[in-house]
């Protein structure tokens, strides 16, 4: 089952700075245009109180003074800084979106790149709809922070401090009394958002769910309509898109008092305005333009401060994606290459597990003390109940976890000084349940050795008996498989990931035993083709079926991580053990349902 | 048994209640005619969202021609009107800005509220629909869509249908307000200035239709990259083990680089058209307003207009220049909102199936005498039938297993009693009467299905047990049932129980325990018909006794298909069905088959070998 609701972890509230800094840093290879667009914005921002400035003049030393030639004069250069307005608004709009789009691509290849390189004890870990959401969501965050984050910051620092300049080159005291608002403005604008704020997380919360909802519900689609589930699913969904309705429906309404809220404040400072400055005029220290440009300069810094609640808040959870991100980043992978490690020549030498033990969870031991050795070419069948460890055991040989304790040795030498690349070259390895990739079936055996010829990959189908089934199918080894292999039936999935395994010509074949959901005709043929496949190799294969145990060199029975029983299938018989037991068991089970059918069930 | 005959404006009537607006009536209408059809409802809330909005732009406009009154008291072309000396006029016009401000928040406010209810009363109609339409969706829609990418449309799509919603069609409205009402203000100042301010109109408008259209599509491109982008990830993800089983990492590393830099080119695209259309639109808005205030300027100079007039004018004329310029971005916006639309009108044109179609419903459970007679299947989308005239009859209670290779059909043979599929040729009769006739929610309300790889949901081990019992049920016969299901000792053997939460969130069980789960469940369930499909397949030796255990309780007395691999689960039906290709090839019991040359002697032949072999060897060996 894979998780796709994308649960937006709670975030801190402070911004620390050495997440800002490698936030930051992301930019350095772009400094040049990073710094062409924050020019750019400040440009285009200075220009838009210029106008309000020119503005004035065309009042007050063309119109007052019945001056056409000022008038021309002003509005010529009224229309320069148009287009030099227009050229700003190009460059940032260009620079910012580029480069939004490139550190988006940056950080979804890092991200990508790196969980390549993490060990399967991080994916165990953490849920694949989180990780999903690391290399998408977190990363877009990160990237519009640091392009339409600074757009909006900064041209509203820009706006707020050109306007600020000529208001008080119009009249100090007045600029003064527009200036006092702001604080009021932010202080609104705070406690709005804190409110607007915590229905949007209540809003999301509920979109999570929902996601899951519909998640869930596709993927069990047969399991409910098998089961008539529709009308109690509807019920249950719509308690979930009630409780999204009421906070985005009361999130959207506060901020629609917001915004009255603001141009109350500053219809106020309009009054301060109208009256304080007509009385300036009367004294002639207040031209008329000056009040016009006032009254335009107020309603301009109203936007910024607005938008600075909401800017900062979005500044919040960028910082908490990019601190997402970079714990990503910074995770060591548990198993990697050593400084001096050496590519394995090859894997067929002796195999030797030297005291080795290994735990999940401090005190809980999945392997104890665990001693073997097997020589070149043996197979090796692993036997024993669930959770006896069978899993953990291919897990450390695959080198997917290292021993705790104890050494594995290939070859005479601990397989920590081999590259992990050189050791799974050579391994071949099919998984209990199969998981093939989108794209045709050829593309999907291919996987197993990228430069195998057609010819190559349609003999390893044979060997694994996967040829005839896949020449039925209308389109051949061209069938697309669907996302997951959706459209194979489990028992193709499996047959194409044992040519898949096939293919690669491992020197050590693994396998997690799972050919019981082929059907009795193909699973002769697996059986034909595994024969084929162990030859010459050394083997372990976690064994269900009586006639892989029995064609196996040797077998262990593994109970809770240790070996209780190992030898030949004949030996073990004789021991009367553990063994004995179990495949006594399974073979009178065989053997009542060959004789007595379905009567054995009760 | 009587049966009822449903009429069918019955069935119309329950589809109703369940919805109030069957929004499959969008399918087949123009995008907008559909968007118009969805706010059914919602009208007269949008109205009044509208009208609130033309108050609050009034007293906004009416801020301005105060204005206008307060700079022409000042250059003394005005007289005071209230109070008698000019600080008490400015009094009274600093009284009249706070005035307005409250009426125009008081509106400004309203329409808000009215719009947001408006706008998420819609988007939630649109998410319990369709909710309630996928799961109504074909099994055969299900195999072949993609779950990401229908969570992906029922959740973003939906959310920019809101937004579309929300901001642009209220937001287009109240651009052509802004844009009428301060037209009419200007108008009323001086008629010419309103036709000079409004020259340049046609061509931003026409500009930013070609931007809208062009945008679109590379917008879809782009959101079908991102899609494929998901996919890549989220498969890497699960296949992790698989990747590096193969040292497989470059490889995978080169495959996401494509479609990430695919995603990173055709992002570039959309860039360059919007740095392209802003500062294009930015010039056309630019020489209209320089323009106007030049043509406003001289009249002023030349007296035929107050000075006071200007100041209003050159306020008013941003109020009607910005809807124009708003009018480009809304429609880009809206562009992505129709968008998301058609991607939804996608889902919701594939038909659901009817559930309750059918006249044909007794008040008490079937027999259980199934037959089927000369029947043929053909997938939709498929040429090839998928089964050929099949025939066969079963008497209640009896047991049918079916036998074949991977892709024989048997899973289709056995999905058409639920009817997740109906047979395209023959017929099938259940207690004599024809399938078709039973409605499919009473009908798979009487059959049991135990999957192979059983889906559990992620909820408790009660609720996995009570989903779809379709009643009450209480703890005690949940018990009962996961005992009956040999799964009790198991859930107990959990630190939480029964109030174990199933799946990645909370313990993961194995698939015998799944199976079981899924066993109980069906033992609630009390179906008259059961099918199991391989369901003791993917078991280790030790829980597939007790399976097999808890298989013969919910067995007995039911008429019960069996899909099976192996010859051992099948030898004892009343009736196997040795399937290939779609056909029956052979039937009968054990005995019968055994007498015959055939498939079924062969696969039987080739089991005994082994099995043989077997035998021998532990002899020899002990």
């Amino acid at each position: 089952m894979t998780e796709t609701t994308f649960e937006e972890e709670e975030y801190t509230s402070q911004i620390t700075m050495p997440v800002v800094r490698r936030i930051l840093g992301l930019l350095r290879p772009y400094w040049l245009r990073a710094l062409g667009f924050l020019v750019a914005i400040g440009l285009t921002a200075w220009m838009d109180s210029y106008f309000t400035y020119l503005n004035k003049g065309i009042i007050d030393q063309g119109i007052m003074r019945h001056d056409v030639h000022a008038l021309y004069r002003l509005a010529l250069l009224y229309g320069i800084v148009q287009v030099g307005q227009a050229a700003a608004v190009f460059t940032f709009i260009y620079l910012a979106d580029t480069l939004a789009e490139r550190i988006n691509y940056d950080l979804r290849r890092l991200t990508f790149n790196h969980l390549q390189e993490l060990s399967l004890s991080y994916y165990v870990r953490q849920s694949v709809g989180r990780l999903i959401a690391r290399v998408t969501s977190d990363s877009q965050k990160v990237a519009d922070l640091i392009t339409w984050g600074f757009v909006d910051t900064i041209w509203g620092i820009f706006n707020i401090g050109t306007a600020t300049y000529y208001m008080l080159i119009i009249n100090w005291k007045l600029a003064l009394i527009v200036l006092a608002m702001v604080p009021v403005l932010v202080y609104i604008a705070t406690e709005f958002r804190k409110r607007i704020l915590a229905e949007y997380r209540r809003a999301r919360r509920m979109n999570a769910q929902i996601t899951g909802a519909y998640n869930e519900t596709i993927m069990g689609v047969n399991v409910i309509k098998a089961l008539n589930r529709e009308e109690q699913n509807l019920d249950e969904f719509q308690v979930l898109t009630r409780e999204m309705y009421e906070a985005s429906y009361r999130a959207a309404w506060l901020s629609a008092l917001f915004l009255p809220a603001v141009q109350f404040v500053s219809a106020l400072v309009l009054a301060a305005i109208v009256w304080y400055g007509g009385l300036q005029t009367l004294h002639g220290t207040l031209t008329v333009g000056g009040i016009q440009a006032f009254v335009a300069y107020v309603t301009m810094i109203l936007w910024p401060v607005r938008d600075l609640a909401r800017v900062f808040s979005e500044l919040q959870r960028a910082i908490a994606a990019g601190e997402r991100i970079f714990s990503l980043l910074y995770t060591e992978p548990e198993v990697k290459d050593r400084p001096d490690a050496v590519p394995a020549e090859t894997l067929l030498g002796k195999i030797e597990f030297d005291h080795v033990s290994f735990w999940y969870e401090p005190r809980k031991p999945v392997i104890r003390d665990f001693s073997l050795t097997v020589e070149p070419g043996e197979t090796i069948a692993i036997v024993g109940p669930t959770g006896g460890g069978k899993t953990t055991l291919v897990n450390l040989l695959c080198r997917f976890y290292e021993p705790r304790e104890g050494v594995i040795r290939i070859n005479g030498r601990d397989y920590r000084e081999y590259t992990l690349e050189s050791l799974h070259r050579r391994l071949g390895i099919v998984l209990q349940t199969p998981h093939l990739f989108s794209g045709t079936i050829r593309e999907n055996i291919r996987y197993g050795r990228l430069d195998a010829s057609d010819e190559e990959v349609e003999e390893a189908a044979r060997i694994a008996g996967a040829h005839d089934f896949i020449m039925r199918l209308e389109r051949g080894y061209d069938t697309e498989v669907g996302e997951g292999g959706i459209l194979l039936s489990t028992g193709q999935k499996q047959l194409i990931s044992l040519a898949r395994a096939v293919l690669a010509q491992p020197e050590i074949f693994v396998m997690d035993e799972a050919t019981s959901s082929v059907d009795a005709l193909t699973e002769a043929l697996i059986q034909r083709g595994m024969e084929a496949l162990l030859k010459g190799r050394t083997s372990f294969i976690i064994a269900h079926r009586l006639s892989t145990i029995r064609r196996a060199d040797r077998i262990i029975v593994l109970k809770a991580g240790q070996i209780v029983e190992m030898g030949t299938h004949a030996e073990l018989l004789r021991l009367r053990g553990h063994y004995y037991r179990l495949y006594t068991q399974q073979f009178k089970a065989e053997r009542a349902r060959a004789y007595s059918g379905l009567e054995a069930l009760a | 048994m009587t049966p009822k005959h449903l009429t069918q404006t019955h069935m119309t009537h329950n589809q109703l209640s369940r919805h109030p607006l069957d929004l499959r009536r969008v399918v087949g209408k123009r995008r907008l005619a559909g968007l118009w059809f969805m706010t059914r409802g919602y009208r007269l809330a949008y109205f009044g969202a509208i009208v609130a909005l033309a108050l609050a732009t009034l007293a906004k406009t009416y801020t301005y021609l105060l204005l206008r009154y307060f700079a022409d008291l000042l250059t003394h072309q005005q007289k005071p009107i209230l109070g008698k000396t000019m600080p008490q006029a400015f009094a009274w016009v600093a009284a009249g800005f706070i005035a307005l401000a409250l009426g125009q928040g008081l509106f400004s406010f309203l329409s808000g509220r009215l719009a947001a209810y408006t706008a998420e009363g819609i988007a939630r109609r649109l998410r319990d629909y369709l909710f309630d339409h996928i799961q109504r969706l074909s099994v055969a829609y299900h195999t072949h869509v993609s779950t990401g990418d229908l969570v992906e449309r029922v959740t973003s799509d939906v959310d920019a249908v809101r937004r579309f919603f929300a901001n642009e069609a209220i937001g287009i409205g109240r651009l052509l307000i802004i844009f009428g009402i301060n037209f009419l203000a200007i108008y009323h100042l001086y008629p010419r200035l309103a036709w000079v301010s409004v020259l340049v109109t046609p061509f931003i408008f026409a500009v930013s239709l070609v931007f809208f259209r062009k945008v679109s599509r590379v917008y879809e491109e782009y959101q079908k990259q991102e899609s494929r982008l998901t996919t890549t990830l989220q498969e890497n993800l699960s296949g992790v083990r698989v990747v590096k089983a193969f040292a497989r990492q470059d490889y995978e590393k080169q495959k996401f680089e494509r479609e990430n830099w695919r995603k990173y080119t055709l992002g570039k695209r959309l860039t360059f058209m919007h740095s392209l259309f802003w500062p294009a639109s930015d010039l056309l808005i630019g020489a209209q307003i320089l323009g106007g205030l030049i043509y406003a300027a001289l009249l002023a100079i030349h007296g035929q207009i107050t000075v006071g007039t200007f100041v209003a004018y050159t306020g008013l004329q941003g109020w009607l220049i910005m809807p124009i310029r708003g009018l480009g971005r809304m429609i880009v916006q809206g562009s992505i909102g129709m968008v998301s639309y058609g991607r939804l009108v996608d889902i919701l044109k594939e038909a659901p199936e009817p559930l309750d179609d059918g006249d044909f419903i007794p008040d008490e459970p079937p027999r259980g005498e199934i037959v089927y007679d000369h029947v043929g299947f053909t997938y939709e989308d498929d040429t090839v039938p998928a089964l050929e005239d099949i025939t066969f009859r079963c008497q209640p209670g009896q047991v049918v297993a079916l036998l074949g290779s991977t892709g024989s059909g048997k899973t289709t043979l056995v999905n058409l009693l639920p009817r997740f599929h109906d047979y395209t040729e023959g017929r099938i009769l259940l207690d004599g009467v024809e399938l078709k006739r039973y409605p499919r929610a009473w009908l798979r309300r009487q059959i049991g299905i135990v999957e192979q790889e059983p889906f559990l949901f992620s909820r408790t081990i009660w609720e996995n047990i009570a989903y779809g019992a379709g009643r009450e049920v209480t703890r005690e016969e949940i018990i009962a049932a996961a005992k009956a299901a040999a799964i009790h000792d198991d859930i107990m053997a959990f630190p939480d129980g029964y109030d174990t939460v199933v799946g990645e969130r909370g313990v993961t069980l194995s698939g015998g325990q799944k199976q079981r789960v899924a066993i109980a469940r069906a033992l609630l369930k009390a179906p008259r018909i059961l099918i199991l499909d391989e369901a003791t397949a993917s078991v280790d030796t030790e829980t597939e006794a007790a399976i097999r255990a808890a298989l013969a309780r919910l067995m007995e007395g039911r008429t019960t298909f069996i899909i099976a691999h192996r010859i051992q689960s099948v030898m004892h039906a009343d009736l196997i069905l040795v399937m290939d290709k779609g056909r029956i090839v052979q039937q009968g019991t054990h005995a019968e088959l055994m007498a015959q040359e055939g498939m079924y002697r062969q696969i039987f032949e080739i089991q005994t070998k082994i099995d043989e072999e077997l035998r021998e060897e532990i002899e020899g060996a002990a």
